[in-house]
């Protein structure tokens, strides 16, 4: 710590730091339009000028000068003031005083410094901008007239982002904030431009002229999508979200968030939602009350047994998936899954059986601290946007090494001196086990190693995985796999990422069991930045696990259940928030057995096709309508509670799940809270923790890891034939689940399913862009337009499966990789 | 896509051979802080930066295609559009004005139905007023690519234009 006077006040700050952080630290505001936390510093703006009597009494800007030992800062002395006015005279001179039409109006830091600094006229007369303003995407309105050129917009698509969609173009009073040959912005539409944008000349478009900013309720939550557990600020009028809003302050990640997080969150207040319960009659959903609907679940329930089923979503709170079990328990059944049943086998059985604990041992804010993050899949950018951020920053701003297992290439690939190696699809397993193979060979794991259960399984288990038989099966060079090996188990600090989720069944319980050997032989468990992070996909993936929202006990999983319902043994099955027939695989089957099940009731927020088919529709509520704790993907356990009252006569899941567990004679938990207490007592890792203690900034459960050494077996993966390419199926960077289908800002930017192709294979076969494909295979075939990218290898095809109008479980039946056809 | 880029990327459509682009990034693609001589060097084989090679160096060099475009628009020595076979610089600096060089420009202007930093349609001709060229001695002056005319007048100017019209392009 140095000491140092600012303002004629002693305080202290930490080396490194610069005059601005230290006076920030120490209470004293310094103005300032073109910094922010998390971007490096600039120096463009010129308002957090300071005089620093060691300089001479000169004009120095305070965000990138580094304090000294006894530095004496003043920070408003009148020169300052006066300096400080003429640079927003200066700007004010371009600047139009559109504020009563500015969106940004109120929360504008132009605006705000402008008023503080009583800037009430202009010694001096230029002419205004007269640029284009970028009407081009439904998201993010570009009116470079009203920019001031702080570039916070281009650093952080940069630094945090990692797209680089804008950056300065010209030079001298020309300079504007633009694209490649000034065109119109297309990009990821994170907004991450807009939310750090001082001024109003980047705008969300959702929220135009919707509401002056200070009319607006602030409400902190979490986003509702994938597993990352970001933090939100939702902006509420009327009983309605209107935005999201930036608090760089907020999470891990300073407020950051992806498309779906920022633009996606119209699903709330969509016109599609609904608002009363439907039961069929006469073959026809027709609206009735809740006590009806709420009756005739309970008589299908009442002392059911085995005869009924559960799915859920790992959308629901903590809360409702226990007392969603709860309610199966007291019907009799033991049959409940999530996730199509295999999307959480990497933690229920893979990490169960290796690290005896059924989460990931590290977390999300391990990237920040280690020195090599291996990969799996270039997907991780793509389930998980944010995490993609905090691996960009690692690579950039700390010199991580960056390496990448995977069958495709992607934005991850791109970050400076990323190592990408590309196997053939598939053969993940063998990859991680051959790396395994190597480790032991080369004498590379840890003294204690030898001595772990499972140690002489395991070694002879990779006598197969010599890296050159594992060469000829991925096409990854043994010499690139020998390589990686030897740098992963000599990093201290190196950690594995890999995403799972509904369209990765590749990423399984044997995958989940080939990385924990890897972190296990090398002894890279239980330091910081060092182990394994599982991403897993929607908000609550990691609460349903903790929750035991799958089947134990002999009760059936999501596979099973709908075997059941075809076969009859399953009469009445209950889903909660699941879409199956569009995420589940092998959509004739779903059909089929959605047809056949006697009674099938459903609780949604919209009509879904599954809801479509329902003899029972119960409105659910979204997660800004109700109280209660998500799990994120690091067991971090965040509360949330209602932004706005419930839609209609929608409600929560878990006062439906409390009314039926009532109906069927049994007690239900009178709150969530109450519940939580509960949980708090019985799940590992969450003791202590309740609503009061878990706050705003939410708590992360220890994980406690008992490492066993276990054979993973590749299954074996039938070849794809001569001439048929290798379909992956994945999700695509705007979109999590099907419930980003009822998100605006995803649904312009990525409306429909599309097939990535190699530009070579598209080449060949004399594919344009966009041309409309029939795709072929074993179990049928749908149309999908091209897109040609050289981020995929040649024979390797790509199709995002969340797309309702044309889903892609009609060509998918759940295997890793499947074989497909292409024709024009 | 909007459709005004969508036009731009129709008129873009001339046929660019890419190895030559592909030689010169060969040459620097280990060095690091590489895009300068790349640019400098695409630009000379192919006389400007056509996009194509901005985004194909752009893709080859793992940097931002917005970054080259800023780096292109920065620097007064890119060019983004074809330039012609013959560059003509007039020099415009104190000493030249004072000498008529305004009247000389506007001759040029008058002689190839161009303005400053045109370039006529069949690509003789590039037209550019400059400040300086550091030869105040021979003002009022101009240059034709490397060569150099001093004590420019309104007939000198004819005698360039019929002089480059007859040469090769």
């Amino acid at each position: 710590m140095l000491n140092l006077t600012i303002d004629d006040k002693q305080v202290t700050a930490p080396k490194n730091s610069t005059i601005y952080d230290a006076a920030k630290l120490n209470g004293i505001k310094i103005p300032i339009l073109c910094h922010d936390k998390k971007l490096k510093p600039f120096g463009a703006c010129r308002m957090c000028l300071v005089e620093v009597e060691q300089m001479k009494g000169r004009q120095i800007p305070a965000c990138t000068t580094p304090v000294t030992e006894g530095m004496i800062i003043r920070t408003a002395t009148p020169d300052i003031i006066k300096a400080r006015k003429m640079v927003l005279e200066l700007l004010l001179l371009n600047h139009p005083i559109d504020c009563p039409i500015c969106d940004k109006a109120g929360d504008c830091d132009l605006q705000n410094l402008t008023y503080e600094y009583k800037v009430d006229a202009n010694r001096f007369t230029d002419e205004k901008f007269q640029h284009e303003i970028d009407y081009n995407n439904p998201l993010i309105e570009r009116d470079m007239n009203r920019c001031v050129l702080c570039g916070k917009c281009a650093r952080i698509c940069d630094e945090i982002v990692g797209f680089g969609a804008l950056t300065f173009i010209s030079r001298g009073i020309e300079t504007k904030i633009g694209c490649e040959f000034d065109e119109a912005l297309n990009c990821e539409f994170c907004g991450s431009c807009v939310s750090v944008c001082p001024v109003g000349s980047l705008l969300a478009r959702p929220f135009k002229f919707k509401a002056r900013f200070w009319s607006l309720t602030k409400q902190k939550s979490v986003c509702g999508y994938c597993g990352t557990g970001c933090n939100l600020t939702l902006g509420v009028k009327d009983n309605k979200v209107l935005t999201t809003l930036y608090d760089e302050n907020q999470g891990f990640h300073n407020g950051q968030l992806c498309c779906r997080g920022r633009f996606g969150y119209q699903f709330i207040n969509s016109d599609k939602r609904l608002t009363k319960p439907l039961v069929r009659k006469n073959g026809v959903l027709v609206e009735s009350t809740w006590d009806e609907a709420l009756d005739a679940v309970a008589a299908r329930l009442k002392g059911a047994g085995s005869s009924v089923a559960a799915l859920a979503t790992p959308r629901l709170t903590n809360e409702e998936l226990l007392l969603f079990k709860k309610l199966m328990v007291a019907s009799g059944s033991n049959n409940f899954d999530h996730s199509a049943g295999y999307a959480h086998a990497a933690l229920t059985a893979g990490f169960a059986r290796s690290f005896g604990s059924t989460a990931a041992p590290s977390t999300i804010l391990d990237i920040q601290k280690s020195s090599l993050l291996l990969v799996i899949k270039t997907d991780a950018y793509e389930t998980h946007p944010v995490v993609g951020f905090e691996i960009n920053m690692a690579v950039k701003n700390r010199e991580a090494r960056l390496s990448i297992l995977s069958d495709k290439r992607g934005k991850l690939s791109k970050l400076p001196d990323a190592k990408t190696l590309v196997h053939v699809p598939g053969t993940e397993i063998a990859v991680l086990n051959s790396l395994a193979r190597i480790i032991l060979d080369d004498k590379l794991t840890v003294d204690s190693a030898a001595a772990l259960p499972g140690y002489a399984e395991l070694v002879s288990s990779l006598a197969p995985f010599t890296p050159e038989a594992v060469e000829s099966q991925s096409g990854i060079s043994a010499a690139d796999l020998r390589q990686l090996a030897t740098t992963y188990a000599t990093t201290e600090k190196a950690l594995i990422i890999f995403p799972i989720g509904q369209a990765y069944p590749g990423h399984n319980a044997a995958l989940a069991t080939a990385v924990a050997n890897l972190a296990i032989l090398t002894g890279k468990l239980g330091t910081e930045g060092a182990g394994v992070l599982c991403l897993s996909e929607k908000n609550n993936s990691q609460g349903a696990v903790d929750m035991g929202f799958y089947p134990v006990d002999g009760g059936s999983d999501a596979s099973l259940i709908l075997d059941g319902c075809s076969a009859g043994s399953i009469k009445t099955l209950f889903v909660a928030g699941e879409n199956p027939l569009i995420s589940y695989p092998d959509h004739a089957r779903v059909k089929s057995a959605l047809d056949k099940v006697e009674c099938l009731i459903v609780s949604d927020l919209f009509l879904t096709e599954t809801a479509a088919m329902a003899d029972v529709v119960l409105p659910a509520c979204s997660f800004a309508e109700k109280e209660g704790t998500f799990t994120a993907t690091d067991r971090r356990i965040q509360h949330i509670k209602p932004a706005i009252r419930k839609v209609g006569q929608s409600r929560s899941d878990f006062d439906i799940f409390s009314a039926l567990i009532t109906r069927l004679g049994g007690e239900a938990p009178a709150t969530p809270s109450a519940l939580f207490a509960e949980i708090a007592a019985s799940v590992p890792g969450y003791a202590g923790m309740s609503y009061i203690t878990l706050g705003e900034e939410g708590s992360f459960a220890p994980v406690e890891v008992k490492p066993v050494l276990t054979a993973a077996t590749a299954a074996t993966m039938p070849a794809c034939a001569a001439g048929t390419f290798a379909l992956l199926t994945g999700s695509a960077l705007y979109h999590n689940g099907t419930l980003s289908q009822y998100g605006e800002g995803p649904m312009h930017v990525c409306p429909e399913g599309y097939l990535e192709i190699s530009r070579g294979d598209a080449a060949t076969m004399k594919i344009g862009e966009n041309d409309l494909l029939t795709v072929t295979s074993d179990t049928g075939n749908m149309k999908l337009k091209a897109r040609i990218t050289p981020r995929m290898p040649q024979g390797v095809v790509f199709t995002p499966y969340h797309f309702s109008g044309n889903p892609v479980n009609r060509i998918w039946s759940g295997a890793a990789v499947t074989g497909v056809t292409l024709a024009k | 896509m909007s459709e005004v880029v969508a036009q731009q990327a129709e008129e873009e459509e001339v046929v660019v051979d890419l190895a030559i682009a592909d030689k010169v990034i060969d040459k620097y693609i280990d060095i690091p802080g590489n895009l300068m001589p790349v640019l400098q060097g695409v630009q000379d084989e192919y006389g400007y930066v056509p996009r194509v090679v901005a985004e194909h160096v752009a893709e080859r060099l793992n940097v931002y295609p917005s970054q080259i475009y800023g780096v292109l628009t920065f620097y007064a020595q890119f060019h983004l559009k074809p330039r012609g076979r013959f560059i003509i610089r007039v020099c415009v600096g104190t000493a030249c004005h004072v000498q008529g060089a305004t009247r000389i420009v506007e001759t040029f202007f008058d002689k190839l139905h161009i303005g400053h930093a045109e370039t006529t349609p069949d690509l003789r001709y590039t037209f550019e007023k400059v400040a300086c060229l550091g030869a105040c001695g021979m003002a009022p002056l101009a240059m034709v690519n490397d060569a150099t005319y001093g004590g420019m007048t309104v007939q000198k100017v004819d005698e360039i234009v019929t002089d480059y019209n007859q040469r090769p392009i």
